[in-house]
């Protein structure tokens, strides 16, 4: 196992990668920005370097300065937790070429599965179900649109350097079709540096359901159940959950084989997920593959028990996976409901700031992943996750009460700054949500 | 001289009154004010919301400092302030002061440097970054020893005003 490990993030999730190595005796460094000096992991980590300046591409997206810092502070390995540089194979690649160990699938294999028309190959290759629609990138507008015509409308128009719910649009007739095309292409040239776009068939009233997997570097694999993403607003996730209300079990359960499958066949490394859409005839249709840890990783933890972080380390480190898919056992329901810096009744707009008061919510089977302490300063710089509020119960119904429960205790107080509790309660309380009848539609329902 | 008023709490934390915001808004609009309005910046400054009480205090004087703490008292405090300009880093990395091994250090205590002048390498990922100094001064002191790992922002030379009869 390492000895020192560089946690190459911020916020909550620098914290949560924290705790996994401080279980297992791994000394910690902390990298930040000067905005960041005040940060609750900087002062709970063994080592802390100022990297840069505030603004993220100077600081925490600056590979130079995090590889500098992790050979000054002697860490063996970065952990890149999400966002930032988790998925950049070109920093893994670095990290590679100075002898420090990446905690993340190789850079090779992260490259095909990061790029969204190569992973959609890699998966055809693979034996999974895809949505009708483009493998390779498109050539030009005019097969674009013979493409989507053949597909039949609605589509979805999609960059294939994309993520985190950017650079897509949806056409609806054949006509709008050209200039969507278009803008669509200018949008991922600007927002990822690649205008390559590729097209699918767009699902009105999917279930966005993922598969928690996790790989060795001895060709073992395994999934640890799916997580349910359908409470999101403008392709933002607000609400994830486990198991996903309503599906059958021998379906997730053939989501998980196939999720597997797409694992050992392009040689995954680690914690990954593996995103699909089921329809309302439950089909399934593989989406991408998240090659990093991702926020909603703490309902999967609460009914498998499994410490995921602690897993990715294990593994990075080179020891065999010590589950086999017959240990892993799904018990009870989670929800996880992410609190943001963010006032719904003005569009989510960010509110950053002092906190004056800062009280999560504590007591049975709740648990709370956050970098908020009273008289912390939320900054501008970032982005808006204050804390992930994680309830567990035996079953759906009762989870949803605690969640609500925890949420009712949570208090956050500053000039200016409000949360999205109240919001997210609302969804809770909601009788679509509570009949797990929901789908990505629900959010602009109930601020409809 | 760049300053930057901090707000801090007392040491007993209030528990957030709900007229916070709005004291919390007055004591920075006033504080912003008194140094805005203060020909030389003060080294220190106390505002004091409950009684309504201002002290400044400057570096030739000895420095005003009040001791009694009442519980809704909140205090604007200056920033820690270098003493003096200093030359910082601009990545994380390691300092050299000579251009080669064994070469004379680029510069020493004591000498006059000019905007732009290249005083010292922070080398990062093998890339040997110059390190210039961005105003004229003279070389007070040298805080990093050669070789050692820095940080980005972390002071490297403090600088002295120009020598006078040099300047003129």
């Amino acid at each position: 196992m390492f000895e020192t490990i560089l946690i190459a993030n911020r916020g909550e999730i620098a914290v949560r990668v924290l705790r996994a190595c401080r279980e297992l005796g791994i000394r910690t460094v902390a990298v930040h920005s000067t905005e960041d000096r005040d940060s609750a992991v900087v002062r709970m980590a063994d080592q802390s370097v100022q990297i840069g300046p505030a603004p993220a591409k100077r600081s925490y997206l600056n590979a130079a300065a995090v590889i500098e810092a992790a050979k000054q502070s002697g860490a063996q390995a970065i952990h890149p937790g999400y966002g930032f540089l988790s998925e950049d194979a070109d920093f893994a690649e670095v990290c590679e070429a100075n002898g420090i160990t990446f905690i993340g699938p190789p850079p090779a294999v992260m490259a095909r599965l990061g790029d969204k028309t190569s992973a959609r190959a890699a998966m055809t290759e693979a034996g999974l179900p895809l949505l009708p629609g483009s493998v390779e990138p498109l050539a030009d507008a005019e097969s674009a649109k013979r493409l989507a015509d053949s597909i039949g409308y609605p589509v979805i128009i999609k960059a294939a350097a994309g993520g985190g719910g950017r650079g897509m649009s949806i056409v609806h007739e054949a006509d709008e079709f050209a200039r969507t095309y278009q803008q669509t292409k200018a949008t991922a040239l600007q927002l990822f540096g690649d205008g390559r776009v590729y097209v699918e068939r767009y699902l009105a009233s999917a279930r966005h359901v993922e598969i928690q997997v996790l790989a060795d570097q001895h060709g073992n694999a395994i999934h640890l159940g799916e997580r349910d993403c359908s409470v999101q607003r403008r392709h933002q996730k607000l609400v994830e959950e486990t198991p996903a209300p309503g599906l059958p079990k021998e379906l997730t359960e053939r989501m998980g084989a196939a999720a597997v499958q797409g694992a050992l066949a392009t040689g995954y490394v680690g914690a990954g997920t593996f995103e699909f859409l089921v329809d309302t005839e439950n089909d399934f249709y593989f989406m991408e593959v998240n090659c990093r840890i991702q926020v909603e990783h703490p309902v999967t933890e609460m009914v498998t028990g499994i410490d995921l972080i602690a897993e990715q380390l294990r593994v990075a480190a080179g020891e065999p996976l010590r589950l086999r898919q017959e240990d892993v056992r799904l018990d009870g329901a989670a929800i996880e409901c992410r609190v943001n810096v963010e006032d719904p009744r003005r569009d989510f707009a960010p509110t950053p700031g002092l906190l004056t008061r800062f009280v999560p919510p504590g007591g049975p089977f709740v648990r709370v992943d956050t970098h908020g302490f009273t008289g912390y300063k939320v900054p501008a710089a970032y982005d808006s996750l204050l804390a992930k509020v994680i309830a567990w119960a035996p079953d759906r119904p009762t989870a949803i009460a605690r969640m609500r429960r925890a949420l009712a205790e949570f208090g956050v107080e500053g000039p200016g700054v409000h949360t999205t509790c109240e919001f997210l309660d609302q969804v809770m309380a909601d009788a679509e949500f509570a009949e797990g009848k929901h789908d990505t539609g629900l959010v602009a329902r109930l601020l409809g | 001289m760049s300053y930057r008023p901090r707000a801090v709490h007392d040491d007993e934390r209030v528990e957030a009154p709900a007229d916070l915001d709005a004291a919390l808004a007055s004591v920075r609009r006033t504080a912003a004010e008194l140094l805005a309005s203060s020909p030389v910046p003060p080294a220190t400054l106390n505002v004091r919301a409950g009684d309504v009480s201002v002290e400044m205090g400057w570096a030739t004087g000895e420095a005003v400092a009040t001791t009694t703490a009442a519980p809704t008292r909140l205090t604007v405090v200056p920033a820690p302030e270098p003493t003096g300009e200093t030359i910082n880093a601009a990545t994380v990395g390691v300092f050299y002061r000579a251009p080669s091994p064994g070469a004379p250090p680029f510069v020493v205590e004591g000498d006059e440097v000019g905007r732009g002048q290249q005083v010292a390498i922070v080398e990062a990922m093998k890339l040997m970054l110059p390190v210039e100094a961005d105003k004229a001064g003279r070389i007070a002191e040298v805080l990093v020893a050669d070789g050692e790992a820095v940080e980005y922002g972390q002071p490297l030379f403090r600088l002295a005003a120009a020598d006078q009869q040099k300047a003129a």
